[in-house]
Formats: structure tokens, sequence, C-alpha cells
């Protein structure tokens, strides 16, 4: 597999982040998931860490090095995400559950398969035009495809938020698969939270995205995005990722698979809890200290010439 | 939070007394350049720059590192330095030597030796399947020299593989990378993983690694000798627990080598750590028990002796 991957996460306006994102990949598959937990509901934050640490979690142990069945995973795990909140807010005695919407994406032999309930989306993006798009598990998005209102009054509807499939919740989360999708290099799949699509007007996120190198255009996007959404904005994630099946267009940025081991996993996740901080700061004098230390051993130890 | 590739860099940059030539290197903890110092001297010069925590930009110098990254790449430093305190201690025939060590862009430098040479590694890919039990055993003794010295100053390489072990044109060995060393320093940042290669790492290096020891060097001592007769990584250590996969040496190479070679190698391949050589010192003795000497040097000097060599080796 070759393909070169971003994801980001920032807190926008709002007190807290309650998305949560990763990736990992195998020698043969790429897991990438993104979840946004509820507002409105306690512990939002928790739900959303919980979804996409079970889908991390079993990406490890099944993909030896690729999953037997891509969609048979997202729904199981999915699946299993749900109960394992359930199980969280029973164990903590909550109140009301925290939900999470989610969205999953797996690449295996160049073909994605994907899955979400709630209103984060996915975007397949094909030589600069949306060929594929997540639809909505969302009120607004009902009214609309029965016609009852323009995407301008979309875009502006009060219960825009509003959705009705997610995980933790009281009825079993509307889960949605995609087709088998075979990606052709040079393919983008865009993975993001409401704080990003809500507040993108048109074809911005397509037009940022451009750029080919997405280590630069993506954050450059983001930060338009948290300027749009304004200060009390909300949490902004996402994740892109560009498929480079051609070698002959070698990127610095891009990642190779081929040289990992068959059972090797690379995730990239935040740990729980927000900014881990490290005991071990090191002063500047340490610093100097340090060096002054290896000078003084190489001088000692280096025969004199 | 990108998965990127550092910037080398630019050849001909002036760094302090030394002029950049190349990247020969590019790791997730650091790049290697090429460089000639002020008496036009080459020498390998390690750049700190783990690109997790720091990333240059194309054109740029000096790496950004965020706020919330410094306390990691501050801690990541320690380990460097701890590179740094390993090897200026090591003055070595068979281990690289540190010449100077310094802090510029933000980050910090070792200076190396540079010599003329290759890895094993390569050596192994360009002589695939015709290495001979007389270079396996001249190359592994020497080099088993440097480990005795590094085991002495109480320090473990914990990263021993064909693509650390460099061979001068003359094909003595060097020790070389010892990013993965440590004396004491326990590993509890979750960025800065403990550093292993699977295949080459002993089943001690997974997990607790309380069991560290002499002997996991030697496990990957075993494992790179494995390596140059199969051309190709071992099964890991992990997945040997699981599942012993690994053919042992005697029953793949029977009759091609001499068994007392194959024994050897499949004794420092124990999973058990305590049925493996225990010291350096050991399995060199097991490597040189042939009843033929071994010359210090591993080739014949004159051109005849260089021809029938060359000869003996293609039968």
């Amino acid at each position: 597999m070759r393909f070169t991957i971003y994801q980001e996460s920032r807190q926008g306006g709002r007190e807290n982040n309650e998305d949560r994102l990763a990736h990992c990949y195998s020698r043969d598959a790429l897991l990438m998931v993104v979840a946004d937990g509820m507002g409105g509901h306690y512990y939002g934050e928790i739900a959303a860490q919980i979804a996409v640490q079970t889908l991390t979690d079993a990406f490890q142990r099944e993909a030896r090095p690729s999953l037997m069945d891509p969609f048979l995973f997202l729904q199981k795990n999915i699946g299993n995400a749900h109960h394992a909140i359930l199980d969280y807010s029973a164990a903590h005695k909550l109140e009301d559950s925290p939900r999470t919407t989610i969205v999953a994406c797996v690449v295996q032999d160049n073909v994605a398969y994907w899955a979400h309930a709630g209103d984060s989306r996915l975007y397949l993006i094909r030589k600069g035009r949306i060929i594929g798009q997540s639809r909505d598990h969302s009120q607004v998005q009902l009214l609309l495809d029965e016609g009852l209102i323009s995407p301008a009054q979309a875009e502006t509807h009060p219960e825009r938020n509003k959705v009705y499939s997610c995980l933790g919740g009281n009825h079993p989360p509307e889960v949605e698969f995609s087709r088998k999708t075979p990606l052709e290099s040079g393919d983008l799949i865009v993975l993001c939270t409401d704080g990003i699509w809500g507040v993108s007007p048109g074809n911005t996120l397509v037009e940022a995205l451009r750029n080919p190198n997405l280590m630069q255009a993506v954050p450059q996007f983001m930060q338009q995005a948290e300027r749009w959404g304004g200060a009390h904005g909300d949490n902004l994630s996402m994740i892109v990722v560009r498929w480079e099946e051609n070698y002959t267009e070698l990127t610095q940025s891009a990642v190779s698979t081929q040289t990992m081991g068959l059972n090797e996993i690379t995730t990239k996740l935040d740990e729980f809890g927000r900014n881990p901080n490290y005991k071990s700061e090191l002063s500047d004098d340490e610093i100097e200290r340090a060096i002054e230390e290896i000078r003084a051993a190489i001088d000692k130890y280096s025969f004199k010439k | 939070m990108g998965q990127q590739a550092n910037t080398a860099l630019p050849s001909g940059f002036q760094l302090e007394e030394y002029t950049i030539d190349r990247q020969l290197s590019l790791g997730g903890f650091s790049i290697v350049y090429l460089a000639r110092d002020a008496e036009g001297k080459a020498v390998a010069i390690k750049e700190y720059l783990p690109n997790s925590l720091a990333l240059r930009g194309n054109g740029e110098i000096k790496p950004v590192i965020t706020p919330e990254h410094l306390g990691a790449f501050r801690y990541g430093m320690k380990c460097f330095f701890e590179e740094g305190r390993a090897l200026a201690k090591l003055a070595h025939p068979n281990v690289v030597r540190v010449t100077n060590f310094f802090r510029a862009n933000d980050t910090v430098y070792m200076v190396m030796e540079y010599e003329q040479g290759r890895t094993l590694q390569e050596f192994i890919h360009r002589h695939l399947g015709h290495i001979s039990e007389r270079f396996i055993r001249g190359v592994f003794t020497r080099l088993l020299n440097g480990l005795r010295v590094v085991h002495t100053n109480k320090l473990l390489h914990l990263d021993l593989k064909p693509s650390n072990i460099y061979l001068r044109t003359d094909n003595t060995p060097v020790l070389i990378d010892f990013g993965a060393a440590r004396q004491t320093l326990s590993s509890d940042s979750p960025i800065l993983k403990p550093m292993y290669t699977p295949g080459f790492a002993s089943p001690e290096h997974y997990g607790e690694r309380k069991n560290l020891g002499p002997w996991s060097d030697i496990y990957s001592i075993g494992a790179s000798m494995y390596a140059c007769l199969a051309g190709a990584t071992p099964q890991p250590a992990d997945e040997r627990l699981q599942k012993d996969q690994l053919i042992p040496a005697m029953v793949r190479w029977e009759g091609q080598l001499s068994d007392q070679l194959l024994e050897t190698i499949d004794w420092c391949l124990n999973l058990n750590h305590l049925y493996r050589p225990q010291s350096a010192f050991a399995l060199q003795k097991a490597l040189v028990e042939n009843g033929e000497p071994l010359p210090e040097k591993p080739v014949n000097e004159s051109w005849l002796g260089q021809l029938v060599d060359k000869l003996k080796k293609k039968s």
C-alpha cells in the first residue's frame, strides 16, 4: 500500500474537544475512524474515545495483515463500540449514556469500505470532484431528500445538528454501509466532523485539497474552518488520505507499508486525556551540562593525535 | 499529526565547522548526513529530529516544535544524549567513534567518524545465498570484540541487526547506531516507544524487558548470522513464542556449512535466554573454535591470494 495521510483535531471555540480520531495500518490494510462525541450529553468525549479505541483495538487484533471481511469488521465492531459505551454508562451509573457519531473507513486491496452512523462525513474525491459522500443521519437530510427544503435552507436549518442515529443511544444505531469502492491513484478520502463540513461554504474543501501537499493544505484549511466557526465554533477534526499506488509519483511524506512485517501495525491515536505532561522536562542548563559531559568523555577517551 | 518525513538540511549547508554534503539515511528519530570537517575529512553527522515531534519544512533550517510536543521532544533528547554518552566512552576499532557533540538549530548533533564501506545488510543483498562460513566467522568474531567492550561498559546495544553492522572496505565490521542503547533509562513516554527490530530482537525485547542482558544482544547476533545464510529476516521472536516456525540452521543448511557453526547459530537463537551463550566472549570462543586459527585480516593481501579467494567463493 502507498498513501499519504494527515489527521488533526482542533478544539475550536469549545471548552473541550469531544472529537476523537485515529488511523492505523498494517502492511495490507488501512483503517481510519472519526467520532464526534455529542454535546448536550454527558461525557461525549468518552463515548467518542471508546468508539475509536474499540475499532483500533480490533484492527490491531484482526488485520494480520489483512482483514477477512472489511464490512463484517466494521459492522461487528461498530456494534461492539455501541455496547461498550452502554456498558461504560452502566458501570459508572450515568444518568444518560454518552453518545457519539462515527464514520470509519477501511482500505484494503485498493478497495474502500466505509460505514457511518450520525453526521460525521466521508467524502471520496477523484480528480477534483466529489464522487462519493456519506448521507447524514439527520432530520435535515431527510427533509432535503424529500425535497421539502432546499440545500440553502438546510445550511441554516435550526435543527441541522440533530441526528437520529448514533452510538450509545437508547436505540441500536442505524449503521449505513458504502459499496465496495475501487480506488484510483490520486483519490482522496476525507473523514470529518460537522465542525468542518458545517462551516465550509460550497466547494471550499475540494478546492483546498487541490494543493498536492496535504501536510500543508489540510492544516491551512482547518485554520480557515476554525475562523469560519467563530469564537464559539464547534470542535473540528479531519483525516485526509491520498491513495498512491502509483509508484512514479513518489512524494517525500508518503507512507509505504511494503517493508512492514506481516503482523506489524502502526497506530496514530492520541492518548486519552488532554495533553499528557512529561515528567522528564529537560532544562536548557541540563542540556548544556549533558553536552559538556559528552564532550569531556570524548576528549578523555580519544587518542590524542 | 501527519505521518511525515522531515526535510534534510541542504547540501552545502554550513553547520558549525562542518559542511553538509548529503543525507545518508533518514530514520523516525534522526537524520544522518555525510559532511566534511574543516580539514575536508569525511564525517557522519547524526541530527536528533524525531518526526513525530519536530518538523522541518522545505527550505527551513530550524524545525518547528509545537509547545505541546516540547516535553516529549526534550525527553527524546535525553535518549539521544544517552547514545552520545555511551559511544563517547567506547574507543574501539569495531565500534563507531564519536568525535564531537553540539547544539544548533534548536536541536542536537552527534559527529561520528565516517568510513568507506557498506552495511552488512547491503552485503547480504549483494551476495544473496553466497556468504561463506569463513566470512561469517571472520566478521562476527571481530564484531564481538566491539560488543565485548560495549558490554564491559555496562551497556547493551539492543538493536543489533545487519543494517547496524557496517563493513569497512576491508570487511572489518563496525557497530553503528546505538540509538536503542540504554543503561538505566526507563521508557514511560507514550510517544517514544522502545526501539527494536522484529526478527532481530530477542524475546526479552518484548513485554516487560526485565530479562534483557548481554544474551539479548547475542540473540540478535545469532539472528544476523542466520540472515546472512537465509538472505532474509528470521521469524520474529514474539511469533516464535506462539508458534516456532524458524527452521534450525542445523536442519536448513546441513552439509553446506560446518555443523559446529550451524550449532552455534542455533545456540544463539534459543528462545530461553538461559540456554544461549551468556556472554559475547563465550560466543566468540565458539566462533573461533574450529581448529583453524583466524587471521587478523579476512582476505589474503596479495593479488594472488585474492584471486585464490575469488575462485574459492565461486566454486
